[in-house]
């Protein structure tokens, strides 16, 4: 109850009272808060958020506990490793503040049941998650059910935090985002040229391709569309068949004790001898080596000794002249380079110190193998693998910390090394590319987490003047730079969409009752209910294209699938249905679909439509700018309008805020489905093409190369991504953390 | 070939996964960024924290979970209700009343069973006036909120023996706080720097300027010469430039954009990158190769002088004498060469060649490098290795004494001048420390805190607007400490704890100041 003291402990607050204010502290043990991840950001954040006295906090995260975990993820011990990262978090947090009810979940936060009414129910969201993916749903998510949210992030001794708020802020991706390095499907399955590409064969090819999912095959017909090399997609698809009788012989018992020789017959003997087939793609080209299974095993594989297969062996680089697994074909082991012939089954040379940081030389896995260490790895780690699957594992895909797939994936990238002449990695080397890690440790985390409590205690506050993006930097000097916040980008194709919430029942609403039902008659709506007479609101019928996310679901030509079912497409609770103006002159309407509400009576309609129907700003048809200032167009423009009351921005080029009153945080949220005078700002219609639905128009196009959508291993092998530390202590370039 | 004996597969595999042990795996993530040399340092290192109050125990969490080798917390202190309620490593209720140093120790311990750990709970002052050398027995001293009295006896212990460790001062209330490092000489070898040593394109030793002479594009089929390095395709431009230009490399733009030309001229189709790379990589020919002056700069440094020779001098100094002699007495006068290389277009076997001519030509240095080294001095193989690959990042930092920046009158007003608002920050957390000698126990007016800041500043000095703020912050919660600003205050100082435990990257010099209502921080003086 307001006014009553919800402490039962004065003490515990003297100090927070002291210093926030008794009416923030108060407000504290009625708010809700969602914590997103429980790792190394996340144990720092639960402690604080605990400490500070936020009464209501759900905390997620799908992971579980790693021994590499413990050296800054505190609320963890030994004894916790493989348990709930969430629920162990909580349990050991919780006492911490017997006023503090935490609800933990082990789950994935894009689980459709956490729907834009689901997160409705918190008052502030805050991100502690490692990965890009999960950062962006979150943030549209945010974005839709006009909850705040602070984002942050670390790698090593940097790291960021960004407070993000609906029409107040920029959102997460009104900035664009690097993309994660990839590269031509070719370069990875036929010529590679460099460690990373046989690293990321093994790990997002081979690996899958031998203890993965059945393949379909569609990424060959998406690389054929792209236009590549056809002769060299002829033999892959010829590969593409054999992996099928290895694919069995690992998962048979009759056959499993000679499996792993004939994947490397298969891999590294006869695939590569198809490819040596195609002469036009060595003429510029090293040739690669096949290499044999029992010359290596018994110390007698040479690479003089092979057959130069097909072709002439004009174009040999002298490379391969080289005896068995003899250290010098890598590259960067210059220790080991003055002569050991003492090759195979020798204890190697030890890590030379090119590792990015230092190498940290001496630590066990990071010796060289030689070519014979590398097969007993490859077979052994095979081995352990198909006993998994035997022992009913139904697939297995890579892990950095599952041992069984790193040593696989170490071993057949240094093979596949081997054979084409490139430099290996050592193990510790191949778990940084593969496992795209990043240096973490405990002071930076307790840094950033320490920062997003001050942000969030701002927007609890509503003191959006005080917020501040923050990044904790390299230099001696100003350990943390402090920038004011950007407004939102007007072209920004996730915040600027208005976005509005249905409940519903997929399997029983069509997409023509949703379509119709968003976009009403256009009349006015009744103001009561003895005005019956009324309109229903909304824009009234218009020609529209319809999305889910970046599929076309229906557009003003193509209307098969307006009297199916929303669940038969494939748009559930949690997805959005992105309706967009044919002629772009009305802002874009992103419906959010959630579920019914429990007591929904069975036989009322499966659909709640939101009241008042979203009517979204109307664009302005704008005479042709001049090319040299693109960029002042939307101020212009938005400046020009009477459609909608551009927020105030002060000096600071912060939008000022109309503070609502002191209600509970519920009451001033952005309310969806706003009219002309709600929130969102009016967009602009320059050149032809519509600045607000660029983005989506944009999307529309590429919709057809399908193969960028699907989840192809094309798809896969680019959000592997991999971070790279290239090259002896090069710079680090990840998705991770957006240091701009 | 050798004929080694072909190991049976069970063997082979068990021995070879070459999976790490479990404290290499626990330290994976930090080892990537300080390596085995830090760890050890770390392993090695002893620190002695005054208070556990909830600041205190935030720093030595940060230090606990990374593996250092021990703490001490001095702390005779009893567990208080405020405590119970923002101190993490308390048992909340339970702990109200008994040893404060006692119940943070055992609950810090628990994150980490690598780490020793010991409360003390005897006075501060027992021991300053009994057991003072007790005190440089640790690696660093970290204190937080210390009574001035004590501060200053401590800082004069420590700054009076050149051997003794360095004290980080900390110093917070409510939502100021500032943190300073007092040390007498900080040395660091592995700076991080983002530079990267010189590959001497410019003035390339005999055996690469001669390879590259002898290649010959025109024999080269097509792989060779889409594959042949930038760094030859440079040394021989180069070479044939200053041929036909009096010996002078390109100077002018105009001559600069002629020799580029002439290197895209070489490339037989535009799929050849490595000549792209060389015409990027061209400034490496004019950017001559010299001593960086921050190194020269330390080659003056005091600790080289003859009269500091003789007497014991620590390996470090040993090893910048050597580099000293090598820059004046070994052509062409530069940093030795290093072995790294970039990563740049090339086939295996003409990187590895180039590899193994920079391998060989720097061990050549080394050697030369090694007679300049005392005779008398042992220094590790591994030291020197690790000093000649970073010797373009080399760093000697002095420190001052706690205080002294206050009695620099003219820094000081210089300080006030260009960063008001921490200056007053400063300011007013030294006058809310004196006000604690002078009035104790007494909650503290503005008007007082004014007064103490005039007190140190000297009567009648201008102060800025922002004194008021810092003030007004101080006297609304002079003794409040947030979990929140605990935690973040935790996090700054052990990280520079760490930098300075491992001599790895450059600490803050100067007093950091953190203001966390703007969010912001600054270094003074």
């Amino acid at each position: 109850m307001v006014g009553s003291s919800p402490h039962k402990n004065p003490g515990r607050y003297r100090h927070a009272e002291a210093i926030l204010g008794k009416d923030l502290v108060d407000r504290l043990a009625d708010t809700k808060v969602l914590l997103v991840g429980a790792g190394g950001i996340g144990c720092e954040l639960l402690k604080n958020i605990v400490l500070t006295g936020f009464g209501h906090i759900t905390l997620l995260d799908l992971d579980t506990i790693d021994l590499s975990n413990l050296n800054r993820q505190f609320l963890f011990k030994k004894k916790d490793v493989k348990q709930s990262k969430a629920l162990v978090a909580a349990a050991t947090a919780g006492p911490f503040n017997p006023n503090a009810h935490i609800y933990p979940i082990h789950g994935n936060i894009k689980e459709p049941q956490f729907d834009i009414e689901w997160f409705k129910g918190f008052d502030i969201v805050l991100n502690a998650l490692d990965n890009l993916d999960a950062r962006r749903h979150v943030n549209k998510m945010c974005m839709a059910a006009g909850v705040p949210l602070i984002e942050s992030g670390t790698a090593g001794y940097l790291g960021q935090v960004q407070p993000l708020v609906k029409d107040r802020t920029e959102c997460f991706d009104c900035v664009a985002k690097p993309t994660p390095k990839s590269f031509p499907v070719c370069t990875i399955r036929s010529t590679p040229s460099q460690p990373i590409h046989c690293i990321v064969w093994a790990k997002s090819y081979l690996l899958p391709q031998l203890f993965g999912e059945d393949e379909d095959g569609s990424e060959l017909d998406e690389a054929e569309k792209h236009g590549e090399n056809a002769q060299e997609i002829a033999t892959l698809r010829k590969e593409a068949l054999a992996y099928k009788a290895v694919r069995k012989a690992l998962r048979s018992p009759a056959t499993s004790a000679d499996a792993a020789r004939m994947a490397f017959q298969k891999v590294f003997n006869t695939d590569i001898l198809n490819l040596l087939s195609m002469s036009d793609m060595w003429r510029t080209r090293p040739k690669p080596t096949p290499l044999d299974f029992d010359l290596i095993q018994n110390g007698a594989f040479s690479f003089l000794t092979q057959p130069a297969a097909a072709g002439s062996s004009a174009s040999f680089t002298g490379s391969h002249a080289l005896a068995n697994g003899v250290a010098d074909l890598s590259v960067d082991d210059s220790s080991s380079i003055a002569g050991t012939s003492a090759a195979a089954g020798s204890t190697g040379a030890d890590g030379s110190t090119s590792a990015p940081a230092n190498g940290g030389g001496g630590l066990k896995d990071q010796r060289r193998l030689s070519l014979q260490d590398n097969l007993a790895m490859f077979i052994g780690s095979a081995d352990r693998l198909a006993a998994r699957l035997r022992a009913g594992e139904d697939t297995i895909g890579f892990d950095k910390d599952d041992d069984d797939t790193l040593d696989f994936v170490t071993a057949s990238a240094n093979l596949r090394a081997f054979a084409y002449g490139i430099g290996r990695k050592t193990r510790w080397e191949v778990k940084e590319m593969a496992g795209n890690i990043i240096p973490a440790i405990a002071t930076t985390n307790a840094i950033v987490a320490g920062v997003i409590v001050l942000q969030a205690l701002h927007v609890l506050r509503r003191a959006w003047k005080d917020l501040r993006n923050v990044h904790l930097q390299f230099k001696p000097a100003v350990p943390l730079s402090t920038i004011r916040m950007c407004a939102p980008n007007p072209r920004c194709g996730v915040c600027r969409d208005m976005y509005v919430c249905v409940r519903v029942d997929p399997a029983r609403v069509t997409l023509r009752e949703l379509v119709e039902g968003i976009l009403g008659d256009g009349e006015r709506e009744s103001q009561s209910s003895e005005d019956g007479d009324g309109g229903k609101g909304g824009t009234g019928p218009r020609d529209v294209s319809v999305y889910e996310d970046k599929r076309v679901l229906a557009d003003p030509d193509w209307e098969d699938n307006m009297d199916r079912t929303l669940e038969s497409l494939g748009a559930g609770r949690g997805k959005f249905v992105t309706i967009v103006d044919e002629e772009e002159q009305v802002g874009t309407v992103a419906v959010g679909l959630a579920a019914l509400p429990p007591n929904h009576p069975q036989d009322a309609p499966a659909l709640i439509l939101p009241s008042p129907l979203p009517v979204p700003p109307k664009f302005i048809k704008l005479p042709p700018v001049t090319p040299a200032s693109p960029e002042k167009t939307p101020a212009q423009a938005l400046a020009g309008t009477s459609l909608k009351r551009r927020a105030p921005t002060d000096d600071d080029g912060i939008i000022a805020i109309d503070d609502e009153g002191s209600g509970p945080p519920d009451a001033k949220r952005v309310k969806v489905g706003g009219g002309p005078n709600g929130h969102g700002h009016a967009h602009v219609h320059t050149h032809g093409r519509s600045a607000g639905n660029g983005n989506r128009k944009a999307r529309a196009a590429g919709a057809p190369e399908a193969g960028q959508e699907s989840p192809s291993k094309r798809r896969r092998l680019e959000e592997d991504g991999l971070v790279l530390l290239e090259g002896a202590g090069g710079r680090m370039v990840d998705d991770v953390i957006e240091i701009e | 070939m050798v004929d080694t004996e072909s190991q049976d597969i069970e063997t082979a595999t068990t021995t070879l996964q070459s999976a790490p042990d479990a404290k290499t795996r626990r330290y994976d993530r930090q080892l990537r960024l300080w390596a085995a040399t830090g760890q050890a340092a770390l392993e090695l290192s002893r620190i002695l924290v005054l208070s556990s109050d909830a600041t205190s125990t935030s720093i030595l969490k940060n230090l606990v979970l990374p593996g250092i080798g021990h703490f001490t917390i001095l702390d005779d202190a009893r567990v208080s209700p405020a405590d119970a309620g923002n101190n993490f490593f308390l048992e909340g209720p339970r702990s109200i009343g008994k040893s404060r140093a006692e119940e943070a120790v055992r609950l810090l311990l628990e994150m980490n069973d690598g780490v020793q750990g010991v409360a003390d709970t005897r006075s501060f002052d027992s021991i300053m006036d009994t057991d003072k050398d007790w005190f440089s027995s640790f690696t660093l001293i970290i204190s937080h909120n210390l009574h001035p009295t004590r501060l200053d006896k401590l800082s004069n212990l420590l700054s009076s023996n050149s051997s003794a460790p360095p004290l980080i001062i900390v110093r917070s209330s409510a939502f100021l706080a500032e943190f300073f490092i007092q040390f007498h000489e900080h040395t660091i070898i592995e700076s991080h720097s983002e530079t990267a040593p010189s590959l001497r394109i410019d003035k390339p030793f005999p055996a690469l300027l001669q390879h590259a002479l002898s290649l010959d594009y025109e024999k080269m089929d097509s792989t060779e010469h889409g594959h042949t390095p930038y760094v030859y395709i440079l040394v021989k431009a180069m070479e044939g430039w200053k041929k036909s230009h009096g010996g002078n490399p390109p100077k002018t733009t105009d001559e600069r954009k002629e020799f580029k030309k002439g290197i895209l001229a070489l490339q037989r189709n535009i799929d050849e990158e490595n000549f792209e790379e060389a015409e990027a990589q061209a400034y490496r020919c004019w950017a001559e190769t010299k001593v960086p002056s921050e190194i020269a700069q330390l080659f003056n440094d005091p600790a080289l002088e003859p009269a500091a020779h003789a007497q014991s001098r620590q390996p470090f100094f040993h090893l910048l004498a050597a580099l000293k002699r090598f820059t004046e007495e070994v052509e062409p006068h530069t940093l030795p060469l290093t072995s790294t290389l970039p990563d740049m277009k090339a086939d295996t076997t003409s990187y590895i060649h180039l590899q193994r001519l920079y391998k060989a030509r720097a061990e050549e240095e080394k050697a030369i490098f090694q007679t300049f080294l005392d005779k008398n001095v042992d220094i590790d193989e591994d030291v020197i290795d690790l000093f000649l690959k970073n010797a373009h990042g080399l760093q000697v930092l002095r420190g001052r004494r706690w205080g002294e920046f206050e009695r620099d009158t003219d820094a000081f007003s210089g300080a006030l001048a260009s960063y008001p608002k921490e200056t007053c920050i400063h300011l007013a957390l030294s006058a809310l420390a004196n006000l604690t000698v002078k009035q104790p126990g007494v909650a503290p007016t503005a008007e007082a805190l004014r007064g103490e800041v005039l007190a140190i500043v000297g009567q009648g000095t201008e102060l800025p607007d922002a004194l008021d703020e810092a003030i007004g912050e101080l006297e609304r919660a002079p003794a409040a400490e947030l979990p929140n600003t605990a935690a973040l205050l935790g996090g700054l100082v052990a990280q520079e704890a760490i930098k300075m435990i491992t001599k790895q990257y450059v600490p803050i010099k100067g007093y950091a100041v953190i203001d966390l209502i703007d969010t912001t921080t600054a270094t003074l003086g």
